[in-house]
């Protein structure tokens, strides 16, 4: 009986230790983004305060009716910007999808010689890094007066997400069996028919989970956006991030109040998607 | 008469050939055209000077870009390394919950969804020698009573970079490798305990020859966005002070828009294009031999 | 010595108990077929004496050593999966030589074993190929070569054969009953196929809902069932069961003919007392077409439905008393559907259960 008793308590403390590592792991996730959810409800004054306020005296709305109303340090026109990261985020995903439709099925449906080449290539595409890219581009686009537009950037954030987009449809629609479009078209639909009826239905929460990918994307972009907008005609939020900076300080609280309302609509998408992104992401991986 | 109509894969794949040309391809072209001349968006008229290799003989032979290259390289190999370890390590010890798995999955895919310019404003935040939270808790805890210049040290400032890069990526390797270890039949895994296998061996023959693909697909997709530490970087030091965290995206950067030779910029962009894309290609090449090993190859 | 003993096993995955505490006794050298339909339990008492699930309540022994908390690597037993369960990644070699590698046995030895598992079950032609490009039973054999290459004290089956085509299962069959001529060593298998048990197992155990319903050699359990479960499990086909009651000293079929009181049950039966009769097909056939039934039997006429001739037998499906029930036709001429035939009945070979418990009055 002493053997197994031994097992038995190595079993049990195997078990506390699992929790404990998994409770250290969890807090280090959650606590830098719990830290700036609660200093966007804290004053400036209490967050710069020495010693360190840990238990909050007051919370209240002030960061975000600053915010909002545009007064208070700065006047960050953040609506503005809100609207404008919407407008471009959207309609590049939009496009995004749809020309990654068009390629993830070709990938997944035909034979073609260099078909792996291409793939590859198109994927090299997304490696270049964002600031080597914002330089020609910026070039590109101060030539043909489409820096500080919606479409500049639109166009821009198409060509970033296009080959993600391919990568997780192609998966997608891997998963769909190529019978079911051929008993469509023996049931007497065209191929186009096939597609819209049958192949695109089954793979739509993939597909729609593609474009939240694109969308977060897009949504998140920091990089290319901040050289290629100049006005708050055009400055996404992320880029508005840094009107909360000036040259010696920075408004944390106001800014962390505009980090919350990044972080919700993507907080929301991504927990509506996490399953199929993650089923998309590595079928297409995986199964080659 | 017969047309010669094209294929109709290359019609569905026209539109994405067409958008990459014209947003991704022909700025490059331009900017490897212009890595050879001495361009400086002041004066256009340099654009049409053929320099030749001097762009690119000046970031060799500099000791700056050397550095900033060296440090990229390391800041890469550290992080990737240990976002792959950790993740791998957060992914089994969830796989392991029998419980609230799948809150616990939500919460793992939690930094994924902040923006890296986020991240970089978050941990500049945190990481703050006056007001941060790493200063003040070690401060409260009589841990120390001094304020650490954690963004100011070069060392301290490579850490806290560190840090910050792995809180952001570490996720999308435990995401990926859960999926893994999910997919891993049970079969296999229960044989080998009954073949005499210590968890640990069981780990190191079965699962984790298994999960290898998953493993290389999450750094195949991680080095393709590997440049989104520019965000946080730029955000926590913008490769200072005094250049001591300056990586090859900082300089590059730093040497094309403020000091506005797009030449020479450009021309470190060339060499920046490639550490990425070797990157990425090293990893598709390692993901296709680990699906062979389990022949899973189409 | 590797007997395995079982006392008062549960299993319970949360509230819900799927073993109900089982008491089974193995002797060193035997071969125990675990039988039953699937959610039995048998699966999951397999496992639990591999160690792949932990028990609930009671005690395990393989040998003389209680294995309650023992990790399966501490249990000397090796285990065929149901699915294989081979390693994708390794050859037939490593796949066979893994055990022993992990064990950090010398190269020399884990070869010479590698060999003899090999030969013992053909597979020297394969060694270098990967489980993805061998056939199903080929596959299975790499499977049991990985199982004896360790000579554990037991081996442990689960349900093996169940992916295999008809002809295959039956030829592998007999090569692990074979097998086990060969190593000698303690064998519990486990399958829902009661061919399978009655033609390997030196004693059989059949199981339903997580209890044991009868433990006996193949003929034991075949003729004398001890409740209507296992006389339909096991024999094919089933057994006919037809509702009866004991009227006037005779078995009389509930609205059908009334039969003599099988001379074994005299004395076991009271006057009054409902009963269900049963008889295999085996034991009712068309006078002319039988065996010489020379003990105690019945005869009444029946109208044939349905005839499925299997060659040296016909299979006749007729109605009797309302229900359908299977009689057998020795040396088979054609049968058109409704004609009618006179039959007979064995007596001799006839069980009683009581009606309410559905246990056997013998």
């Amino acid at each position: 009986m002493n053997e197994n008793l031994k097992h038995r308590i190595k079993a049990r403390i195997l078990k506390a230790l699992h929790l404990v590592a998994l409770f250290i792991a969890m807090a280090i996730i959650c606590v830098p983004g719990l830290w700036i959810v609660l200093n966007s409800f804290r004053p400036t004054v209490e967050i710069m305060a020495k010693p360190p306020v840990w238990i909050p005296s007051e919370l209240n709305l002030d960061n975000y009716r600053a915010m909002f109303g545009a007064v208070g340090e700065g006047g960050v026109p953040v609506v503005q910007y809100f609207t404008n990261s919407l407008i471009i985020s959207v309609t590049s995903t939009v496009i995004a999808i749809l020309v990654g439709m068009a390629g993830g099925y070709a990938f997944a449906r035909y034979r073609f010689k260099g078909k792996a080449g291409i793939f590859i290539g198109l994927m090299l595409t997304r490696a270049v890094p964002g600031v080597s890219l914002s330089l020609p581009l910026f070039i590109v686009m101060a030539k043909t007066g489409l820096i500080d537009t919606h479409v500049g950037l639109i166009l821009v954030y198409v060509a970033l997400n296009v080959p993600f987009t391919i990568w997780l449809i192609d998966g997608f629609f891997r998963q769909v069996p190529i019978e079911l479009a051929e008993a469509a078209e023996i049931d007497g639909c065209t191929r186009w028919q096939a597609f819209w009826k049958v192949e695109f239905p089954v793979a739509r929460a993939g597909i729609a989970s593609a474009g939240i990918f694109a969308f977060l994307t897009s949504w998140n972009e920091y990089a290319l956006a901040s050289q290629l907008t100049r006005s708050t005609f055009s400055k996404t939020m992320p880029v508005g991030l840094r009107d909360f900076t000036s040259e010696f300080t920075i408004n944390w609280g106001g800014m962390c109040a505009l980090a919350v309302l990044m972080i919700i609509p993507a907080l929301i998408l991504t927990f509506i998607v996490q399953k199929h992104l993650i089923a998309g992401l590595t079928f297409g991986g995986v199964k080659g | 008469m017969s047309r010669l109509k094209p294929p109709a894969w290359f019609v569905l794949l026209l539109p994405a050939i067409i958008i990459l040309a014209a947003v991704v391809l022909i700025p490059l072209l331009l900017s490897l055209y212009s890595s050879f001349t001495p361009y400086r968006l002041t004066r256009p008229d340099s654009l049409y000077r053929w320099i030749g290799f001097a762009n690119y003989e000046k970031a060799l032979t500099s000791i700056h870009f050397w550095t900033a290259f060296g440090r990229t390289v390391l800041l890469l190999t550290i992080a990737l390394n240990l976002e792959m370890l950790m993740g791998l390590g957060l992914a089994l010890l969830v796989n392991k919950v029998t419980w609230g798995q799948r809150t616990l999955r939500t919460i793992m895919m939690f930094p994924m969804m902040f923006s890296p310019i986020l991240v970089g404003f978050q941990f500049k935040f945190i990481f703050n020698d006056n007001v941060g939270l790493v200063n003040n808790a070690l401060q409260s805890l009589g841990l120390t009573d001094q304020a650490i210049p954690w963004l100011v040290d070069g060392k301290l400032a490579f850490f806290s970079i560190l840090v910050a890069e792995m809180w952001s990526a570490t996720s999308v390797f435990a995401i990926l490798i859960l999926a893994g270890l999910f997919a891993v039949p049970r079969d296999p895994i229960e044989a080998a305990t009954v073949d005499g296998c210590t968890p640990w061996q069981t780990f190191r023959h079965i699962t984790l020859p298994f999960i290898m693909p998953f493993i290389y697909i999450a750094l195949a997709i991680r080095s393709l966005d590997v440049a989104r530490a520019y965000d946080i970087v730029q955000i926590m030091t913008n490769g200072g002070p005094a250049r001591r965290t300056e990586l090859l995206w900082t300089l590059i950067g730093r040497t094309g828009y403020v000091d506005a030779r797009m030449g020479y910029a450009n021309a470190m962009g060339y060499i920046s294009i490639f550490l990425a894309i070797f990157f990425t290609v090293y990893f598709f090449r390692k993901l296709n031999a680990a699906r062979g090993e389990l022949g899973m190859a189409s | 010595m590797a007997q395995v003993q079982l006392r008062s096993v549960v299993k319970k995955y949360g509230s819900l108990e799927v073993v109900h505490g089982i008491d089974l006794d193995i002797a060193d050298n035997e071969f125990v077929v675990l039988v039953g339909p699937s959610g039995c339990g048998k699966s999951t008492t397999l496992r639990m004496i591999a160690g792949l699930e932990a028990i609930s309540g009671g005690e395990i022994a393989i040998g003389e050593r209680v294995v309650n908390d023992l990790p399966p690597r501490h249990r000397n037993i090796s285990m065929v999966f149901q699915n294989y369960a081979l390693y994708p990644h390794m050859t037939v070699r490593e796949n066979l030589g893994f055990s022993l590698k992990i064990a950090n046995r010398p190269q020399s030895e884990i070869d010479r074993a590698v060999e003899e598992a090999a030969n013992i079950l053909s597979l020297s032609d394969y060694m270098d190929r990967k489980p993805g490009a061998l056939s199903g039973g080929q596959r299975q054999r790499v499977a049991m070569g990985r199982a004896i290459v360790r000579h554990p004290e037991v081996f442990l089956f689960d349900e093996p054969l169940s992916n295999l085509d008809a002809k295959l299962r039956t030829q592998m069959r007999t090569e692990i009953k074979k097998l086990h001529q060969k190593v000698q060593s303690t064998i519990v298998y486990v399958t829902h196929d009661q061919v399978e048990a009655m033609t390997l197992a030196d004693r059989i155990v059949i199981m339903r809902d997580g209890h044991i319903e009868q433990v006996g050699t193949p003929l034991e359990v075949f003729e004398n069932p001890v409740n209507t479960f296992v006389a339909t499990f096991i024999g094919s086909p089933p057994m006919n069961l037809l509702p009866a009651t004991i009227t006037n000293g005779e078995v009389a079929i509930e609205n059908g003919p009334s039969v003599a009181l099988p001379s074994a049950f005299e004395g076991k039966v009271r006057e009054g007392q409902a009963v269900i009769l049963g008889f295999r097909a085996d034991n009712l056939m068309p006078r002319g077409h039988s065996l010489p039934m020379e003990g105690q039997h019945a005869a009444f006429d029946m109208k044939v439905n349905l005839s499925e001739p299997l060659g040296t037998e016909t299979l006749l499906f007729s109605s009797l008393a309302g229900r359908e029930v299977q009689a057998k036709m020795l040396n088979p001429r054609p049968v058109s559907p409704g004609e009618t035939l006179p039959f007979q009945l064995d007596l001799t070979r006839c069980h009683l259960f009581d009606a309410a418990s559905e246990a056997s009055l013998r």
